[in-house]
């Protein structure tokens, strides 16, 4: 409630400082939100329109031409449109639609002149270029089996960083709190560190009687390093006179830690957490290409075996969206957790 | 009846990697303090106020010397000997009734009873900002905030440490009535460090003066005034004049506060 008091105010304060703007100009700024629609629809009547390259509008086997573009381009124009709505209602929506309005637009002129370079005139080649209409065909063609390889991936993915996060936290916290810890821990981090966690997939490959283990073996361990660091430095950072007054109030070692430790190095473990992130889904990736016979990484490099290139783009999206998903949902905990940084700075 | 609080002789000698060696910040002091009492430590800045009153809350160990509490010397902290710190200590990922609780709970005397937080809320004027967290706050609202943390605990000995240093005098002066009444209520020992000789005169019973490098006691002062105590008579001002005079007998203090 407080929060929504002062945004207001701020918004306010802008529009009082900023120079009163004339009708005309007002009028101009409504239109100029429009664009990106009406840019949306440009984008479908290029697409039904203009005709195709001779060479593949010949051969609707080798090349099929589908509707998929257009359903993407339509949904993508109702969504700018609606949008559009609101912003006559809603000041906010329209600043931010104004604000996105270059960026879809360059955006959409950029998708219509790689539809033009590719299906239209076969300036860009085939197989290495398939037009976007192929690529969200392969995607719709595929659904099930990608959906598929997301949950392989998922669970793969979710395993190896859960079990990494938690080993990752108590050896921080731990070698963070206690220096016998760290007498024993700390040359174990020294050693262990520096080696890329890829680094062990050749050896899983041989040894792990099961390469799913040793993938989320491999992928924990890449976890597992910068949570420590984190944790560690964290508990480390953590101001003196918050464990002082913990103590004045009788709490015993225990609840130090949990009650003042960990809040007070949250901060720190968050940024390890998400460093955590990236470096599992790269090593996801690796034991995907390399051994284990299921998820996003698999089915790219088995696309790659027949050359499907429309199919291995659409995995490379997929991928995109998927990863997008799982970091916005870490990015989600962070703020939920740190609330209290909200409005730090 | 034993004394609240005794220092027997007591010594502290700081490592000092700064001067590669070590530095004698308390050196002698003796001291005794009946329960119920309130006290008041005046002295020049760095003269060991400070480390006197965490070695009695058990978070320096003295070097030499004795310190005890309640006929027990002191081994670590305790609930029962609170301290308000001088640099603020809020958990920074709680809001100001948050830290409260967590004093509260600390102790187990936590009941889930909210109005009782409501009223130290009140007492502090924050109770508008219960929700708020530390960075959100005045530096005056967290010393208050901080103050009435320690208060909520109710220990024995209460170990205040500059507690209205950075507020405004009519904000301070409606705290230091309050914590007079606090005082004589719970009848609780009270050892606080000031560098306002007037709040040192209006609320305590006794007056340490303190003297720097080493920290030894200089003077102690009886403040023979019955309460409610009125700052504007002769008895408070004559005793002011008393204790400028004995702080300013020193060259070295002068310099101190030249610095
Ligand atoms: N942890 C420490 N390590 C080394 N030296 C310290 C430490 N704590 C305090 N000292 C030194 O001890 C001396 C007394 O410090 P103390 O904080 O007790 O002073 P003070 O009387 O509280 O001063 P002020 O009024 O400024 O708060 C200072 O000279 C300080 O440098
Ligand atoms: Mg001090």
């Amino acid at each position: 409630m407080k929060r929504a008091e002062r945004a207001m105010t701020a918004w306010e304060l802008r529009r009082l400082e900023s120079a009163p703007k004339s009708k005309l100009r007002r009028a101009a700024r409504r239109a100029a939100a429009l664009l990106p629609a009406i840019l949306a629809g440009a984008m479908i009547a290029e697409y039904k329109l203009v005709p195709a390259f001779p060479k593949y509008a010949s051969n609707p086997i080798a090349y099929p031409i589908s509707n998929m573009y257009v359903y993407f381009a339509a949904a993508f124009g109702a969504a700018l449109l609606a949008w559009f709505a609101v912003s006559l209602v809603s000041r906010r929506a329209h600043e931010k639609l104004l604000l996105k309005t270059p960026l879809y637009c360059v955006l959409i002129i950029l998708l219509i002149a790689y539809d033009l370079m590719t299906l239209k005139t076969g300036k860009l080649k085939m197989p290495y270029f398939p037009w976007a209409d192929r690529i969200l065909l392969a995607i719709y063609e595929d659904r099930l089996m990608l959906l598929d390889c997301i949950s392989h991936s998922l669970v793969l993915l979710f395993s190896g960083y859960l079990i990494g996060g938690a080993a990752g936290l108590v050896t921080g916290v731990a070698a963070g709190w206690s220096r016998r810890v760290s007498y024993w821990v700390m040359p174990l981090i020294r050693l262990l560190g520096p080696i890329p966690s890829t680094t062990w997939i050749s050896i899983i490959l041989v040894v792990a009687s099961s390469l799913f283990g040793g993938s989320v073996f491999m992928i924990a361990l890449g976890v597992w390093y910068p949570v420590t660091m984190a944790a560690l430095s964290g508990v480390g950072n953590a101001q003196r006179g918050n464990f002082e007054a913990a103590r004045t109030f009788g709490l015993g070692s225990a609840r130090l830690v949990f009650k003042v430790a960990v809040p007070a190095a949250m901060p720190s473990i968050f940024n390890g957490l998400t460093q955590g992130m990236s470096v599992a889904c790269t090593a996801l990736m690796v034991a995907e290409m390399l051994g284990v016979e299921s998820g996003l990484g698999w089915y790219i490099n088995w696309q790659r075996g027949w050359a499907e290139f429309a199919r291995m783009y659409a995995a490379v999206i997929v991928i995109c969206l998927t990863f997008t998903a799982v970091n916005f949902a870490l990015t989600l905990a962070r703020r939920r957790v740190l609330r209290y940084q909200e409005d730090w700075k | 009846m034993s004394a609240a609080v005794e220092l027997k002789n007591v010594g502290k000698i700081f490592a000092r990697a700064d001067l590669n060696g070590t530095m004698a910040a308390l050196e002698d002091v003796n001291l005794s303090v009946e329960p119920g009492a309130f006290v008041s430590l005046l002295g020049a800045s760095g003269c060991g106020k400070s480390t006197l009153l965490r070695i009695i809350a058990g978070l320096e160990t003295p070097t030499f010397g004795e310190a005890i509490c309640g006929g027990e010397p002191i081994r670590g902290t305790d609930p029962r000997r609170g301290l308000v710190f001088q640099e603020h200590t809020l958990f920074a990922w709680l809001t100001v009734r948050g830290n409260i609780k967590f004093a509260l709970k600390g102790t187990k005397k936590y009941k889930s009873e909210r109005s009782e937080i409501d009223g130290w809320l009140e007492l502090a004027g924050l109770a508008e900002f219960a929700d708020s967290y530390p960075h959100q706050l005045s530096g005056g609202m967290r010393q208050r905030a901080a103050l009435v943390r320690a208060l909520a605990v109710s220990p024995d000995v209460l170990l205040l440490d500059e507690p209205l240093g950075a507020l405004d005098s009519f904000t301070r002066m409606t705290l230091q009535d309050e914590l007079a009444r606090l005082w004589r209520e719970r009848h609780s020992t009270m050892i606080m460090v000031t560098h306002d000789v007037d709040e040192a005169i209006y609320l305590s019973q006794r007056i340490i003066v303190m003297s720097a490098r080493p920290g030894r006691v200089r003077e102690i002062l009886n403040v023979p005034m019955s309460y409610p105590r009125n700052r504007a008579s002769d008895d408070f001002t004559e005793l002011r004049g008393k204790i400028l005079k004995s702080m300013d007998f020193a060259g070295d203090i002068q310099q101190d506060y030249a610095i």
